[in-house]
């Protein structure tokens, strides 16, 4: 769907040339969300602004489906977008319009439908997004997720294959974070749309995506599934960047084995057997005992999965051979002795 | 000049005032008229073709910004002379209202426009990047986005602009404009009649506070939400 090849994109700070952008290349397949972390600064919106050349980069291509983006005309580029959604963290409606004002103004600038067809959209739009008692209303009359909402139904409205959102729930409470999300994964599923968003909170990675590019200094560091990104992380920004949901912690290991003098066993659990007694089981079998150090069992956008850090108390077996036992039941073991 | 005797008021000729005021409406409303007319695609223009902004064009607008600010910087019975010609081949006279027209809208116009450019740069970046990225067109940025965002501050810069205008027209009694102003100075300042000064100034006084109000009350109107 999306292809990005070696973008590179400099900027002048100073006199300084900063590379927002340093030689970066995604894939992203139809219908999926692909997500792009990242602390502030690591170049992530200048990606983003890149993938419909709001920016230019300064070298590299934008692939989508057949259309090479970076070679198009002006006046192309122009037509290609208004099939391109975009969501921002400031929402960036119009004051001067309504809500259904809002919604209509990219039919348009297409200009493709009567009025009577448009109105017909608008509603159609405002249904989708829950907010059909609110077209009379202005902005400012409204809260900061229905605000969002307003921004998601405006980009859906030219019937996009992409939507791009520039951390779209940054602004956000906790709460309504979670009601956008779950709107924007119902829309992904409804539509077989095709998101790419970038944010800094690994719980939207988690909640939402299939894929992930974790972005520091310009540069894509890593980049995978969201399982195998939160499940076994490669790169330290990644596991700091996973700290604050318990996935990943391969750095406090080292801490931990110097505080109880064990050896320690990292448990990660994918799917069914996170559902299951397998700790229970094994140690049945085993006479396996183990300390709960540390660790988390949750959900990556549906998949049930974790990862706990155990120390050993006592074993009938010898260690090495516990990875054997542990895979029969589905959990992947690895002994840090 | 001892005290001022208030019955001197109902010696003032009333018709010469009348006349004068309708004179200096006159001179207001059409000169307001082809100020917005000219000025606003001017301040549309310094916006756009700013450094950085939509249409960039450094040389233009240096060149644009610098004429601006020669016109600003011209004290307005200069450039009541200095338009003479102007003037005449475009109204076919240099005198009254009509020869006042002239100057008057080629002095507010660069006014005008930088109070729109200036306007225009306050709207948030954010929601032009948005219609970017929806694929607007240049005219449709200026005419959907800019200046219905915009409007509250361009009524407001209109007003400002009407309010400097009624100052202007004060001093079109050189090429014998007329008006409100006009009168003060050759009643009221060289012959020492007082109390034409002090009715022309309360007149002055009363169309720029009518100005300012109905500017404000409009700028309520359209602000949103």
């Amino acid at each position: 769907m999306i292809e990005v090849r070696n973008l590179s994109k400099h900027f002048s700070h100073e006199g300084r040339r900063i590379a927002a952008l340093d030689d970066v290349s995604l894939h992203v397949a139809a219908g999926e969300i692909y997500g792009i972390i990242g602390r502030s600064g690591a170049g992530k919106s200048t990606l983003i602004r890149c993938l419909n050349l709001l920016e230019r980069p300064d070298s590299g291509t934008v692939t989508l489906g057949e259309q090479e983006l970076t070679a198009l005309p002006e006046a192309a580029l122009q037509q290609r977008r208004q099939r391109i959604g975009m969501v921002f963290q400031h929402f960036n409606l119009l004051r001067s319009r309504t809500v259904g004002g809002n919604v209509r103004f990219p039919l348009e600038l297409a200009g493709t439908l009567s009025p009577a067809q448009m109105d017909a959209r608008v509603d159609e739009l405002l249904q989708l997004v829950g907010l059909a008692d609110h077209k009379e209303k202005r902005p400012s009359q409204l809260s900061g997720g229905q605000k969002q909402r307003v921004g998601i139904a405006r980009a859906l409205a030219n019937h996009p294959d992409l939507l791009l959102c520039d951390e779209a729930t940054s602004a956000l409470d906790p709460e309504t974070t979670d009601s956008i999300l779950a709107l924007l994964s119902d829309i992904n599923r409804q539509l077989n749309l095709t998101i790419v968003l970038i944010t800094h909170d690994m719980r939207v990675i988690r909640q939402l995506c299939d894929h992930v590019s974790v972005m520091d200094h310009g540069k894509v560091v890593e980049k995978g599934s969201v399982l195998d990104v939160f499940l076994q992380p490669q790169h330290a920004v990644t596991r700091s960047l996973l700290a604050e949901t318990g996935f990943g912690q391969g750095e406090r290991v080292e801490a931990w084995r110097a505080r109880i003098g064990v050896p320690l066993l990292k448990l990660t659990f994918v799917g069914e057997p996170t559902l299951s007694p397998v700790l229970d089981k094994v140690g049945r079998e085993t006479g396996l005992r183990v300390n709960l150090l540390s660790g988390t069992l949750s959900e990556i956008r549906d998949t049930p999965c974790g990862q706990l850090l155990v120390g050993v108390v006592a074993s009938d077996v010898e260690l090495p051979a516990l990875p054997e036992i542990f895979a029969r039941e589905g959990v992947r073991c690895e002994v840090l002795a | 000049m001892s005290g001022f005797d208030p019955s001197l008021l109902l010696t003032v000729d009333w018709p010469e005032i009348g006349g004068a005021t309708l004179d200096t409406l006159t001179m207001l409303g059409v000169s307001l008229l082809f100020t917005i007319v000219f000025g606003l695609p001017l301040g549309v223009l310094l916006y756009i073709s700013a450094p950085g902004q939509l249409r960039a064009r450094p040389r233009l607008y240096a060149v644009l910004s610098f004429l601006v600010n020669v016109l600003r910087s011209l004290p307005f019975v200069i450039l009541l002379i200095v338009l003479i010609p102007l003037t005449l081949l475009l109204v076919g006279t240099s005198i009254g209202v009509a020869g006042a027209i002239v100057p008057l809208v080629v002095g507010a116009i660069p006014f005008f426009g930088r109070l729109v450019e200036n306007v225009l740069r306050e709207i948030d970046r954010g929601v032009i990047e948005a219609s970017q990225s929806m694929g607007a067109k240049l005219p449709q940025i200026v005419f959907k986005v800019l200046l219905p965002e915009a409007m509250p501050g361009l009524i407001g810069a209109a007003t400002v602009t009407a309010v400097a205008l009624v100052g202007y027209t004060a001093m079109s009694g050189v090429i014998g404009g007329g008006g409100l102003g006009d009168l003060a100075i050759r009643y009221g300042y060289q012959r020492f009649q007082t109390e034409v000064m002090i009715v022309t100034v309360a007149l002055l006084l009363v169309l720029v506070q009518a100005l300012q109000t109905a500017g404000d009350a409009l700028v309520r109107r359209c602000r949103f939400g």
